[in-house]
């Protein structure tokens, strides 16, 4: 069961040298994670575009659901597995 | 269960003999419920004699609560740090107390409810109304009236966690944590409040002093499917209980249905692995009523790491879809080849009870 | 008759042309007024029917509202005297049937209704000329050559005697002189509109005392709407309000349309919704007269059997409740879910809100 963060809070990430995700903060806190599962989603391309890279990543706490919003630039916090 | 139909006629017209117009239609997925195919996870409406339990969907946690459940005069607060199990946990309550009769209210104040995977987890949205107030102070407001009027049989107070947690009066927010557990005893409804990580000291504080069975849940290994995780286990303390002996522990082992090929993974228990600290003795293992029905091989030692399988190669992506890195495993509500279990769309595929 | 013997028989008497629209507009009249205190009445316009000049008014539920019998009674006395031209004198009855309440109008004297108390219908007609039971004038001619010269005789008789006698108008003329109901109320008009108001002196400022008089309101009407087998899906409530210390551009009148999650004659149930809406959004000046209509009236349904769900027995209470907290937080705060699409690819787009039966809300809200 997922939790939907119906906002898609704004988090922050870090790479590694080679561009890997190595760690998300939110809430004022940083999570190591390692990327379990990843795939990319492009709707709407004839209205207003949506298109986002996901990772399933798991950390210490969380297994959790983000996404790169590849117009904006931002990452996102769209699920909490709990 | 099911009864004949020359039965169902005979109830139907006696009905409409006396009611008119007013009888119930039968429509026929109501009157002739059809054995499903597969197991599903939507539990039974089953009048057992012992009506003041709700049923948790754990066997395991059952068993070690006492009366066999949750009383549903109770007031249960589910404690857990990050991905624990509680928000399952609770869904799984709120199926089977619908499964039993009962109306739930859910309380969002986290804003995190997602209701396709309340479906997943065999909830009727049909007998489910959602609440989501502005602020902690008006959602115990409305809690209040909802008990009060003696609406709801369930009431799931999902309280949020960091900024909107805090409060100023904490020793207010326990007074009327205490009152409101007294009006759902009064009217006989199980409040459940899920504790949020993050909850300031006070209200943490509050929490546990107004409720009479606290769970504490902690995540103890993850169940990966090759890189993916796919679910975890849990260990279920019951750390107080006024209604049955405190202290007991069990171990919930919940897997996360995404649907699509992958789902038929899961019910192969060899692909799985779980991913346990080595000088941790694993709990004996209990496949709850959420993971698919595991087939008749012993279960893989956590120890050992079992042979995986090839998994199939990704194919060509459908609209909207496109792997990043091929080989990776199984994406997200992937074209759909092979056949996927619908959500249930509680409207129409409502078991019907039992008489 | 022709006038010339009319004229040989009561020579001081005054002959006038008749004026069928006149009398048709002065009947129109009295309705009107008796409108303004029951929604429920029937009598004929036409100058030709035999009936016309009776006005009968249903006044089922109407105590709350206007007060016991007696002061109602005065009040329906005073509606007629005042919407007819020139000293009329009009004679009410109040009874449990057509038929009694019918008689005691005839009987009443002018400005005195005659009230038959509930259970006294029979021992009221008891003396009365047996003629009185019907128009047929056979009838009331066979019923002298049997002897039966008073009511109570033929209430004496068994049904079967009467009905051998007289075929199915026996069992009326059994019943009428018992003081049963033979003929149900009809309605001049049908019940779309189910209105009353009340005035209040002096205006008010504050809910609770509203809240009263809008209790005796809904009293009265949700009775006429039990009385009739109705239930109504929504009000109207309307708000005269006193602009003497109003702020200025305050609308003089407000008007409120409240629906409600199902139809209902349920007087507690729309008295706490429609509360819950003044709660909600209270008068900006004092309040000086009242007015409640009930719309969308249908006949009421049984009562739904839990036959294969449990949960709905509960449905109409819930609804209920859950109705008057999305008045008093807001229909954002109480909400249903519907599953729309749930393989779309955006979570956002796999499920809507939905309202609580006050009015559904579109694609997922901002929360």
């Amino acid at each position: 069961m997922t939790r939907l963060l119906r906002e898609h809070p704004r988090i922050d990430v870090e790479m590694d040298a080679d561009g890997r995700l190595v760690a998300i903060r939110w809430n004022g806190r940083r999570e190591p994670v390692e990327i379990c599962n990843r795939w990319r989603v492009e709707e709407s391309w004839w209205r207003d575009p949506i298109a986002r890279d996901y990772a399933k990543v798991v950390g210490e706490r969380w297994l959790a659901l983000i996404y790169q919003d590849r117009i904006a630039g931002t990452w996102h916090l769209e699920r909490l597995y709990d | 269960m099911s009864t004949g139909r020359g039965d169902v006629d005979a109830a139907v017209a006696g009905l409409r003999a006396r009611w008119g117009a007013a009888a119930p239609s039968v429509v026929g997925a109501l009157a002739l419920a059809p054995v499903p195919a597969e197991p599903d996870e939507t539990p039974r409406y089953d009048p057992r004699p012992d009506d003041r339990v709700i049923r948790t969907g754990f066997a395991a946690l059952d068993a070690i609560l006492g009366p066999g459940g949750l009383p549903k005069s109770a007031s249960v607060a589910i404690r857990g740090e990050g991905t624990s199990g509680r928000t399952t946990l609770s869904l799984r309550v709120v199926a089977e107390a619908q499964a039993q009769g009962s109306v739930v209210a859910w309380l969002d104040l986290s804003r995190s409810f997602d209701p396709v995977e309340a479906v997943a987890r065999g909830v009727d949205l049909e007998w489910l109304v959602v609440i989501t107030p502005a602020s902690l102070d008006e959602g115990l407001s409305i809690a209040g009236s909802l008990l009060a009027g003696r609406s709801v049989d369930l009431l799931v107070l999902d309280l949020p966690g960091g900024r909107l947690a805090r409060t100023d009066k904490p020793s207010r927010i326990g007074d009327r944590l205490h009152r409101l557990a007294a009006l759902a005893r009064r009217a006989e409804t199980l409040l459940l409040i899920l504790d949020a990580p993050g909850l300031g000291s006070g209200l943490a504080t509050a929490v546990a002093e107004s409720t009479g069975i606290r769970l504490e849940l902690a995540r103890r290994s993850w169940v990966r499917l090759g890189r993916d995780v796919v679910g975890q286990r849990t260990e279920a303390l019951v750390a107080h209980n006024r209604h049955g002996p405190p202290g007991r522990r069990a171990t919930l082992r919940i897997l996360y249905a995404e649907g699509g090929e992958r789902d038929t993974c899961l019910a192969r228990d060899a692909l799985l692995m779980d991913q346990a600290p080595v000088h941790e003795a694993p709990d004996r293992e209990i496949h709850d009523a959420t993971a698919p029905p595991v087939p008749a091989t012993p279960a893989a030692s956590p120890r050992t790491r079992p042979t995986l399988r090839a998994l199939p190669a990704p194919r060509s992506a459908r609209t909207g879809r496109s792997p990043l890195e091929p080989g990776v495993g199984h994406r997200r509500r992937s074209e759909r080849a092979g056949p996927r279990r619908p959500p249930r769309d509680a409207a129409r595929e409502r078991t019907p009870a039992r008489p | 008759m022709p006038l010339g013997s009319a004229h040989r028989l009561v020579p001081e008497a005054t002959f006038i042309d008749p004026d069928p629209e006149a009398d048709r507009g002065a009947a129109e009249a009295v309705f009107e007024a008796l409108g303004r205190s029951s929604p429920s009445l029937a009598g004929s316009v036409d100058p030709r029917s035999v009936s016309f000049g009776l006005f009968e008014v249903g006044i089922d539920g109407l105590g709350p509202l206007w007060g016991a019998e007696p002061v109602l009674a005065e009040r329906l006395v005073d509606a007629v005297t005042t919407a007819l031209p020139g000293e009329v004198r009009p004679r009410a009855g109040i009874a449990g049937t057509h038929f009694v309440a019918t008689i005691a109008a005839m009987v009443a004297e002018p400005a005195a209704p005659l009230i038959v108390p509930a259970g006294d219908e029979a021992a009221f007609l008891a003396d009365r000329p047996s003629g009185l039971l019907t128009t047929d004038l056979d009838v009331r001619a066979r019923l002298t050559r049997f002897g039966l010269r008073r009511i109570g005789q033929v209430a004496e008789l068994p049904m079967s005697a009467l009905i051998a006698r007289f075929g199915e108008e026996g069992g009326r003329l059994h019943a009428r002189a018992r003081g049963q109901e033979t003929e149900p109320f009809r309605a001049r008009r049908a019940t779309k509109r189910l209105a009353l108001a009340l005035p209040i002196e002096p205006p008010v400022e504050d809910l609770e005392p509203l809240r009263f008089v809008l209790h005796r309101l809904v009293a009265g009407l949700t009775a006429q709407l039990s009385a009739r087998g109705l239930a109504a899906d929504r009000a109207l409530l309307a708000l005269e309000l006193d602009l003497a210390f109003a702020p200025t551009g305050t609308e003089p009148r407000i008007e409120v349309e409240q629906r409600f999650p199902e139809p209902t004659a349920d007087a507690e149930a729309v008295e706490r919704l429609l509360f819950a809406r003044l709660e909600r959004d209270p008068p900006v000046a004092a309040v000086q007269r009242l007015e409640l209509e009930l719309r969308g009236t249908t006949p009421a349904a049984g009562q739904q059997l839990p036959l294969f769900v449990p949960q709905a027995a509960r449905t109409a209470r819930l609804d209920w409740q859950l109705a008057r907290l999305a008045l008093t937080y807001g229909e954002d705060r109480v909400r249903r879910v519907a599953i729309g699409d749930p393989e779309a690819p955006l979570a956002e787009d796999r499920w809507s809100w939905r309202g609580v039966g006050l009015g559904s809300l579109g694609p997922e809200g901002s929360t």
